[in-house]
């Protein structure tokens, strides 16, 4: 039995035809044994209760160096990343509402332009002759809150 | 070993990271410019931002023109990977001819053209649709269309446009700059399928400017409806109406017809007439219309009033050895306000006579004749008045029956403004407002004196009461005066005037603060139905009427059915100018006018026709207080219509003049 140091120290030392195991009679019905399947290793218990650590005064300074120059590089790092990844973020939602936008006025201009059509003088007198209506008289019309052009023509 | 192991392996760690720091160095230094190029080209798109064109509305905010977002696709014929795949997948999404659209690519793509049209003005679905498809060789360009929602409303003054929405008619194409704006470009960087991520502006996009318009789309709409509804009922060629502020010269209707679809592109072999505003670009002449210009000028001119007695030679009057004849009904002496009324052709001779030729070529071009109006559309005719040193002995009496000249519609609302407005000449415009900026008016220049103009206006008066030759025009609720005119047209081709007419109609109401001018015209009228009494006159009344109901205009007079006639009287009947001077005989003063009857042949007419109807003669007001205008008027059994108050100070018919029957006295009192 041996501790892989120690195997790999005596292989070091005694070379190639000292390490061939010593081979016993073979059952020729036998398999062939594994390479190596001489070496046994064990757990070997070490007790180390006695063993008492060094005070290291810096140690503890060191690690809230390491800890606080990650944090700095994480900070930096976010710092310079994070607006670059939401300004592309952005772009694509800036785009999208661009298109969205495009099919709005699209839509918007479409009904206006439905509006213009329904609202046209010929079409209104289509439907007003259809439902047997008249235009009014001059003055006919009375307004609470009359405001026409013929004020101011009348004026001038 | 290990050692050695270890140091090989950092070594070839160390060159690799040597090669890879070389390669670094090699593409960000040495070759930047030449990969960040490359890299610029492929990531960063121009993107175009259209302009869209300015709305063109009327004066109520109604939208008469307008543009809508659409796009268009185009190819790269040289990058499609396969024309007969491309060709049938291009035919299946925009629905066009799959043989037809692979001849064009394949064109295209032989003779090594990069850029191809596939279909302009393409819906939101077939965009999208091809959008999807991602394919790099298919360009989508934002656009927009023109639309005019009204149709045919207002075509002449709106115009049209190219497919390169450039304007190519109307205002469309007079004021294209400020409607077409400017358009802008846009840098965008875009991922590797093309998405859009950022973007910079390259080139600001200044839209189109938004016009308003001084036409106002029911009174268009009535003008236009009238119009061609005379026109057809006259079998006329074209007509055309103009209806205007006469205080600040606002065009609320321009009408033309034949009129035409602007939202439809001109067809191979479609008839020009449709496309031609004739109330601007179509000079004729005016005939009896004219002979408010020549009264005015004797008014200013001659000491000739509206009590003035013009002998009329009883129908026919010999100058230069030639003699001109009413055709119809000839009179003996009459106040020059009956020439009017009566529309004399031997009557207005005589006061054009009065005039002379210098001051009358000095008014007919103070009043506009002979010069643009300055309107803002293209095409618009100057008419024709002959220098002075040009005219003929005969010219001075033929002008005074609106012969030898030709004026457009517009003008003649322009003319008809002078006399509305108190004397000024106004420039008549279409354009309200450019976006929110008021357009400035233009300052009038004096044309006639004030009370010469409100003489004038109460002559005209006289023309559409009972007796006078426009009675069609009178109307319901309001006081109005015009003019009519009826011309025979001239044949340059066989050098000889035709029976086809002109009939106009220009008048405006109400009379003693005008709201509205009016002029209408149609041209190429047959028999004695197309002349301007029967065939203008109604076209006037039927606008004006509504125009004073949407302008709401308040009464002038009460509300009573007026007696219009509904058969054609005599004088309605010979509102015409005959300019006939037959068989080659070169006189152009035989013209007949608002009396006559065409006449081929027509000999000369014996005199002593009898003159005026018989009618109680007009007594003398002026100066009286209304009490006694009353009582005098009650005595004799007459029927005056008094306004205002004191003591009278204008009186129409004038004292001594004959009342026909029906007709009232109209007595303006003052203090």
């Amino acid at each position: 039995m041996a501790t892989l140091p120690a195997f790999f120290r005596r292989t070091n030392e005694t070379g190639y035809p000292a390490l061939s195991p010593i081979k016993p009679e073979r059952d020729p019905f036998q398999l062939r044994a594994l390479p190596q399947e001489d070496v046994l290793f064990y757990c070997k218990r070490i007790d180390n209760s006695r063993l008492v650590r060094e005070p290291d005064p810096q140690a503890r300074g060191a690690c809230w160096s390491a800890i606080g120059a990650a944090c700095f590089l994480l900070v930096v790092l976010t710092s310079v990343l994070v607006p670059n990844v939401a300004s592309t973020l952005a772009g694509y939602k800036l785009q999208a509402l661009r298109v969205e936008e495009r099919q709005l006025l699209y839509e918007k201009r479409t009904l206006e332009l439905e509006e213009a059509e329904l609202l046209t003088p010929q079409r209104l007198e289509t439907l007003a002759q259809g439902q047997n209506l008249v235009a009014p008289f001059p003055g006919q019309v009375v307004r609470l809150n009359a405001k026409g052009d013929s004020a101011v023509a009348m004026v001038k | 070993m290990v050692d050695r192991r270890l140091a090989w392996l950092a070594g070839i760690v160390l060159i690799w990271g040597a090669a890879i720091f070389f390669n670094i160095i090699w593409l960000q230094v040495v070759h930047h410019q030449e990969y960040a190029k490359l890299a610029t080209e492929r990531q960063v798109v121009a993107v175009d931002i259209p302009a869209p064109r300015g709305t063109i509305f009327d004066r109520t905010g109604q939208p008469l023109a307008m543009s809508v977002p659409t796009e268009s696709v185009s190819i790269d014929p040289l990058r499609a990977p396969d024309l007969g795949v491309a060709s049938e997948l291009l035919a299946l999404v925009l629905h066009l001819d799959r043989t037809a659209l692979y001849g064009k690519m394949k064109w295209a793509h032989d003779n090594h053209h990069g850029f191809l049209w596939v279909k302009r003005k393409i819906s939101y679905e077939e965009g999208q649709n091809l959008r999807n498809l991602r394919l790099e060789w298919i360009h989508i360009q934002d656009e927009s269309q023109r639309h005019y929602p009204k149709g045919t409303l207002a075509a002449h003054v709106l115009g049209s446009v190219d497919f390169e929405e450039k304007g190519n008619a109307g205002i469309e194409q007079v004021l294209d700059t400020e409607l077409r704006g400017q358009p802008g470009q846009a840098r965008m960087l875009t991922d590797v399928k093309r998405r859009g991520i950022d973007s910079q502006s390259a080139a600001d996009m200044k839209p189109g400017t938004p016009l308003t318009l001084t036409i106002d789309e029911r009174i268009q709409f009535v003008a236009e409806r009238e119009i061609a509804a005379a026109v057809e009922a006259h079998h006329a060629q074209s007509g055309s109406v103009v209806v205007m502020n006469p205080y600040n010269g606002e065009i609320f209707a321009l009408a033309s017809y034949p009129t035409y679809d602007p939202n439809l592109p001109p067809q191979p072999g479609e008839d020009k007439a449709g496309r031609l505003n004739h109330a601007i670009s179509v000079p004729f002449e005016p005939g009896s219309v004219f002979k408010v210009i020549t009264l005015s000028a004797a008014l200013e001119t001659t000491d000739l009033q509206p009590a003035s007695m013009i002998n009329c030679g009883h129908g026919a009057i010999t100058l230069f050895g030639r003699t001109i004849h009413e055709a119809h009904t000839g009179y003996g002496t009459i106040p020059m306000a009956m020439v009017l009324a009566k529309s004399s052709n031997v009557g207005a001779i005589q006061i054009g006579m009065r005039v002379g030729q210098a001051n009358m070529h000095q008014y007919v071009r103070k009043f506009g004749f002979g010069q643009k109006s300055g309107i803002s559309l293209p095409g618009e005719s100057a008419g024709k008045v002959r220098q002075l040193a040009r005219w003929s002995k005969a010219s001075l009496p033929s002008m005074s029956m609106g012969q030898e000249i030709s004026v457009t519609t517009l003008q003649l609302a322009q003319a008809g403004a002078v006399i509305a407005n108190g004397g000024l000449l106004v420039k008549p415009r279409l354009i309200s407002k450019k976006g929110n900026q008021t357009v400035p008016v233009e300052q009038p220049v004096r044309v006639l004196k004030p009370e010469t103009a409100i003489t004038m206006r109460q002559m005209m008066e006289g023309v559409v009461m009972p007796g006078g030759t426009g009675t069609r025009a009178r109307l319901q609720g309001y006081t109005s005066g015009g003019k009519t005119g009826s011309a025979q047209i001239y044949d340059p081709v066989a050098k000889h005037y035709t029976h086809s007419y002109n009939g106009s109609f220009m008048g405006f109401a109400p009379l003693t603060n005008p709201a509205m001018v009016a002029v209408v015209t149609l041209n190429g009228t047959h028999g004695t139905a197309g002349f301007g009494g029967l065939a203008a006159a109604p076209v006037f009344h039927a606008v004006i009427t509504e125009a004073l109901r949407v302008l709401e205009v308040p009464k002038d007079l009460p509300d009573e059915t007026p007696t219009r006639t509904q058969v054609a009287s005599n004088e309605e009947a010979g509102d015409l100018a005959i300019a006939d001077i037959g068989r080659g005989q070169p006189n152009i003063l035989e013209d007949g006018d608002d009396e006559e009857q065409p006449a081929a042949g027509q000999a000369e007419r014996p005199s002593g026709v009898p003159a005026q109807p018989a009618g109680p003669t007009v007594p003398n007001f002026r100066g009286m207080t209304m009490r006694a205008v009353l009582a005098e008027a009650a005595a004799k059994g007459l029927t005056v219509l008094p306004d205002g108050s004191g003591v009278a100070r204008v009186q129409y018919p004038p004292p001594g003049s004959t009342l026909h029957q029906g007709e009232r006295i109209r007595v303006e009192f003052a203090r």
